[in-house]
């Protein structure tokens, strides 16, 4: 439950397709929640997801679990602050927290290095490949996915902080995190993969591109949850005390450098 | 809208709560969590008091408590561990070293 | 009207679970319901027009900081370690000398608090909230990142274990 909740509702702030006038002259905005302080929420929401899971390899009075809920709270903790300055990059670019916002700036196309006409989507841009690979990967240790699953491991901890779970409970825990990978992934795809902006097209402001615009999104999110599916059966587990070095030592200080670049860009009004 | 002195209440009965849980209990990371809890009894009156005057500043202070807050824990909780490794309890009773 | 009833709701469980940590002996259940006390004070910011705030409280305290708190809880094994209960003297002290302040605290806030209600809605986004950081309180801001580079060095300096090891040795 505690674990589901933030998963479910932090998705209320992407916008998922182009927002168009309905007959009745009112705009239909296609985002559940339109707050100005988006990412903000997301990431409030996603630091109370390691709750559940603390609460639940807690309350199992097994020292697995109990191992398990230790680890995933060091691991979320450590994560967390090189996913927020990995977006932060995004934010300043885009100059605000609100996410549809965020996608507006994507929309349209430049051109990298005076030789190839691409969508002017963040993942493009020069400034913001190093924050893309650090929040990607940052997504995973987020998550709790399998290159960073240490709170499962079922190789070491029989299964973590939920072996003591099981039927409607354990489906629970494992909805939580399949939706948080969703999350995750609707949320790259906003901050880094242009959201609903289909490439070198621009959508007409009606029903039709509202339906292009869905799909695309559809799409863009798809292809990410397949690379997380895909990256759980290719690469193998880490060590812990790498996961840990891996964190602080180098994505921290990747994403803070970042951050100075990005400056720089803005400074330079090359982004 | 809500009338500012209700939550100036109700971040004075927090406050008291803290102040209670300082003074009787005796595990160390409780009483840090008591003063945690009556520093954001007094964000709760920053905040509320900002919206009453619409002055920014009481915002900004509240921002600068949870910075210090934040590292009020990092060492705290630092010289708890110390604590606890050197004599295996956190009962502050415990650490009478350099009383005289 | 619904607002006052949010109110009144959280404030209600802002109380109770501040009362669960004094009162519980646990200190893990103690650190939980710490969390959801925040999290209710996250609402009362809503509720008081400061968004951003709301949403800093719930990452900075309840996401960062009661984690901390937690996983060191958990580290140190506290949960199987009883609390020897504390003289009844000083708890009797303690709870008289605590509610007596917070019934005068009561009563001054009452006879001198403000009563009016504030005119007009209070605007408080990022952009407001930056501007007046960053122009009006830059030196402040800095002397605040110094400190938190202090608090890591510190804490750093203190759990590291060479310092315990050393300290060992010597005494």
């Amino acid at each position: 439950m505690f674990g589901l909740i933030p998963a479910l509702t932090t998705i209320a702030v992407v916008p998922w397709g182009r927002p168009f006038l309905l007959p009745s002259g009112r705009l239909f905005e296609p985002i559940i929640a339109n707050v100005n302080i988006g990412i903000l929420l997301i990431f409030a929401l996603a630091s109370m997801g390691v709750y559940g899971i603390v609460m639940a390899g807690w309350a199992s009075a097994n020292k697995y679990s109990l191992f398990g809920g230790i680890r995933a709270s060091a691991q979320m903790i450590s994560y967390e602050l090189s996913l927020t300055l990995a977006a932060v990059s995004v934010l300043m670019a885009a100059g605000s927290l609100s996410l549809p916002d965020v996608v507006w700036r994507q929309t349209g196309s430049f051109v990298l290095f005076n030789a190839v006409k691409l969508p002017a989507w963040n993942i493009f841009s020069p400034a913001m490949w190093i924050a893309f690979v650090v929040f990607f990967v940052s997504a995973f240790a987020e998550t709790n996915r399998l290159p960073f699953d240490f709170a499962e491991a079922e190789a070491e901890l029989v299964a973590g902080y939920h072996t003591e779970y099981s039927s409607m409970k354990f489906a629970l825990f494992f909805m939580s995190e399949y939706m948080a990978m969703a999350t995750m992934s609707a949320l790259i795809t906003t901050l880094f993969l242009g959201g609903w902006d289909i490439p070198w097209y621009n959508e007409p402001p009606n029903a039709l591109g509202f339906a292009l615009s869905v799909i695309a999104f559809t799409v863009k999110v798809s292809a990410l949850l397949f690379v997380f599916v895909w990256v759980r059966w290719t690469i193998p587990r880490l060590k812990y005390d790498l996961l840990m070095k891996l964190g602080w030592k180098v994505f921290l200080p990747l994403a803070v450098i970042n951050i100075v670049i990005v400056a720089l860009f803005i400074a330079k009004r090359w982004i | 809208m809500i009338p500012t002195h209700w939550f100036l209440i109700l971040s004075a009965i927090l406050f008291t709560i803290g102040v209670c849980g300082v003074l009787t209990r005796r595990n160390g990371i409780t009483i840090f969590m008591c003063i945690e809890l009556m520093v954001n009894a007094v964000n709760l009156t920053f905040v509320a008091y900002a919206r009453q005057f619409h002055q920014i500043h009481g915002l900004l202070f509240v921002f600068f408590v949870m910075a210090i807050a934040a590292a009020e824990a990092a060492v705290g909780l630092a010289i708890f561990i110390s604590l606890f490794h050197h004599r295996h309890t956190i009962d502050v009773d415990e650490a009478n070293l350099m009383r005289w | 009207m619904i607002s006052f009833i949010i109110f009144f709701f959280f404030a209600a469980v802002a109380v109770i679970f501040a009362a669960m940590v004094v009162l519980h002996r646990n200190p893990v259940v103690g650190a939980l319901s710490l969390v959801a006390s925040f999290f209710a004070l996250a609402v009362m910011y809503v509720l008081l027009e400061a968004p951003f705030l709301a949403a800093l409280q719930v990452i900075v305290y309840a996401g960062a900081i009661m984690v901390l708190f937690l996983f060191v809880i958990m580290l140190l094994n506290l949960q199987h370690q009883a609390e020897p209960h504390t003289r009844p003297v000083q708890q009797f002290l303690g709870y008289t000398t605590s509610s007596a302040f917070g019934l005068a605290l009561i009563y001054y806030l009452a006879k001198y608090g403000v009563t009016k209600l504030p005119d007009g809605p209070f605007v408080s986004d990022a952009r407001t909230i930056g501007i007046g950081m960053f122009q009006a309180y830059i030196f402040p801001f800095e002397m605040v990142s110094i400190l938190l580079l202090a608090a890591i060095v510190g804490a750093l300096l203190l759990s590291g274990r060479t310092g315990v090891a050393k300290n060992e040795e010597t005494s």
